[in-house]
């Protein structure tokens, strides 16, 4: 093996060795990306099931005020899950002033009332609730869902006495077919557009954070605990030692974004079980790509992050810089996402971040438009070298041994 | 036969506008233990640093025997730096094992040469423990080791007693003569005069950044026209010392004025003083 690359391999090395020997860093790198999809896709929407099912087991207190009611209204409210009680319309011009209702909801003596009122030929309501309380909320929810039964039936019923056809009369243009059948994209084409508008951002974030503390660990760590010297009087250059150190940060970083990975096509895979969403349709020169993307971004982020711990004093310097810095990554994902991929302009594709954003945009959709992949392909290379030269400037400074003295 | 290992020329040191070292020049001689004394922020560690490649000279040179420069002679050193350097979560073999791949060295040499320094130390059941739990002493032999495993030409070592019990530093100071009866050449940093006068064949004066004297104790002695070390020390140092932490960049533009900010100025001096 040639010198410099055994050098290289052996800074590597020594430092993977020393991360795999910490295990709240391999916890927070590794062990948390491999469960956050699976826990956010699968058990959070069991938890919420759980919780929908438990609302919906919940008999409300709703009460009724009217001096008159029109037919069928009262038996329309009247379900298992709804407690009525009645009473007298409270003394009120409108209907939706508070009046006795308003302690009545506060205390949670009930949990909705109800008002109605006869106006000529039609029929006043007002249903009063509080917004504050889930049990307020839901009571006001099955009201208004069964007054909207009742008011469909009621006008059927006064339009068939008109001698009216109820269908043709609300319904003049109608559907015909199935929805999902309307739409020519497939649902691998489907998924792919659901998973790009958060999987760019994810990876993107995950990158940046993941690879944020072993970077700190390496140089400002190295400079605080006084193991810098050591090493800086050997005989291997300092792009040497850039280079066994962005590799093991780039390696801890990559087997964080792959677990990430892994773990969210797990979770697509079990959803894809259910119907609720599908694999996204890619070829393998797509996935080709998007690891190309990924590598660029991965490769430019760990010597951005490298330069910068290397320019600061202690690991809490580095920290408080290297922190907030995320936010240079979480501002252009969240703006990628709203742009428009149909008739972009190519400028797009130059911008740092958000190139890569975009790329992972569009490679997820399954498009491959090869002056956009050209663009950001040689856009993220120059940025990747840029980030590597301020790196490698960082490491050639004398004085980063001598906060030691 | 030319006994010269490293030629240090007219070498000066700047950081920022700080003169760390003033035209210093000095020979080292194979075999030979040289001991640096001085007082904190004198310019041993500067000095040392410049030797073990790690600082370039602001002006001068730093010349290995065979007409090298120090970067590129760096696998002849050996260094010990004042803060020993060890990785705590790396067993002190692997410690060591780590800087000799990186001169180069195959383990199986390497792990030779220790098992043999490690016995004199009396470090040897302590080789396959991680080095987290290591006292001073401990630390300090760890890094001697490390430094003594590729076999090098130069010896380097930053106050290498610092901090240690009196047996570790016994023990460090006799592994440290028998290497120079072995023909190792070595450069010792202290601020310890009596320890340079036990250790070292040549002790070498800095002051401020300035090579006040340069021989053998009996020179030294001569050159004051002093009977003891202590007082041709401090003859030759008899000038207020510097401030230390002559390195230390002091802040700058934004951040000095942002750290004023919150910086209270001290009460003048009799400021409470009612006038």
């Amino acid at each position: 093996m040639n010198s410099t690359r055994m050098r290289i391999t052996t800074i590597a090395k020594k430092e993977l060795v020393e991360f795999v020997r910490d295990w709240r860093t391999i916890v927070a790198i590794l062990v948390i990306p491999v469960l956050m999809f699976p826990l956010l896709f699968i058990l959070f929407p069991l938890l919420l099931e759980a919780e929908a099912q438990e609302l919906d087991e919940l008999i409300v207190d709703v009460e009724l005020q009217a001096d008159d009611l029109p037919d069928g209204f009262q038996s329309a409210l009247e379900y298992s899950s709804i407690n009525l009680t009645f009473a007298e319309l409270d003394a009120v011009e409108n209907l939706t002033e508070p009046g006795t209702a308003m302690e009545k909801l506060r205390s949670g003596e009930v949990d909705a009332v109800v008002r109605v009122r006869a106006n000529n030929s039609t029929w006043q309501y007002a249903v009063l609730h509080m917004s504050t309380s889930e049990q307020s909320n839901e009571a006001r929810s099955r009201v208004l869902l069964n007054l909207g039964e009742w008011e469909q039936n009621e006008t059927r019923n006064r339009l068939v006495a008109v001698d009216l056809d109820p269908d043709a009369t609300l319904n003049p243009l109608q559907w015909n077919g199935s929805i999902a059948q309307g739409d020519v994209a497939s649902k691998g084409e489907q998924a792919g557009l659901a998973l790009s508008l958060f999987i760019p951002l994810v990876l993107a974030v995950w990158t940046f954070s993941s690879a944020i503390q072993p970077s700190i660990d390496m140089t400002a760590g190295e400079r605080e605990r006084g193991t810098l010297e050591a090493l800086l009087g050997l005989p291997c250059t300092r792009a040497e030692l850039l280079f066994g150190k962005w590799l093991a940060v780039a390696t801890i970083t990559a087997a964080g974004v792959l677990l990430q990975i892994a773990g969210l096509t797990f979770a697509i895979g079990y959803l894809a079980t259910s119907d609720i969403i599908s694999a996204p349709t890619m070829t393998l020169g797509v996935v080709a790509l998007l690891c190309v993307a990924v590598l660029l971004f991965a490769i430019t982020v760990v010597a951005f992050e490298l330069a910068l711990a290397m320019r600061a004093h202690s690991v809490k310097e580095a920290g408080s810089v290297l922190g907030p810095a995320v936010l240079l990554i979480l501002f252009p994902a969240l703006f990628t996402q709203v742009i428009n991929l149909d008739g972009i302009e190519l400028f797009w594709f130059a911008i740092p971040v958000v190139n890569v954003l975009l790329a992972l945009r569009e490679l997820l959709l399954n498009r491959v438009v090869p002056v956009h992949v050209l663009v950001w392909m040689v856009s993220s290379a120059v940025y990747a070298t840029l980030a590597a030269l301020y790196a490698a400037r960082q490491f050639n400074r004398e004085d980063i041994v001598t906060t030691l003295s | 036969m030319d006994d010269t290992l490293l030629q240090v020329q007219s070498v000066s040191k700047l950081f920022g506008e700080v003169q760390a070292l003033n035209n210093i020049s000095l020979t080292i001689n194979k075999g030979e233990i040289i001991g640096l004394v001085g007082s904190n922020g004198a310019g041993k560690t500067t000095l040392l640093r410049l030797l073990a490649g790690v600082y370039r000279p602001t002006k001068g040179t730093l010349q290995m025997a065979d007409g090298t420069t120090v970067e590129a002679g760096r696998h002849h050193l050996g260094v010990v730096p004042e803060s020993t350097g060890l990785y705590s979560r790396l067993t002190a073999w692997e410690n060591i094992r780590y800087h000799s791949r990186l001169h180069g060295v195959k383990d199986e040499e390497s792990w030779a040469r220790t098992l043999h320094y490690a016995t004199l130390l009396d470090m040897t059941p302590h080789l396959g423990r991680h080095t987290k739990g290591f006292s001073r002493g401990m630390r300090q032999k760890t890094a001697l080791l490390r430094a003594l495993a590729h076999h090098p030409s130069l010896l380097l070592l930053d106050e290498p007693t610092a901090g240690l019990d009196v047996t570790s530093a016994r023990t460090v100071k006799k592994l440290v003569k028998t290497l120079g009866e072995d023909g190792k050449t070595i450069v010792y940093s202290t601020h310890q005069l009596p320890e340079a006068e036990q250790v070292c064949s040549r002790i070498i004066i800095v002051h401020n950044g300035e090579i006040r004297a340069d021989g053998t104790p009996q020179e030294l002695l001569q050159l004051t026209g002093q009977t003891t070390l202590e007082e041709a020390y401090v003859t030759l140092s008899s000038d207020k010392a510097r401030s230390v932490d002559v390195e230390e960049q002091p802040a700058k533009g934004w951040s000095r004025m942002w750290r004023g900010f919150f910086t209270p100025t001290t009460p003048a001096a009799g400021g409470d003083e009612d006038e």
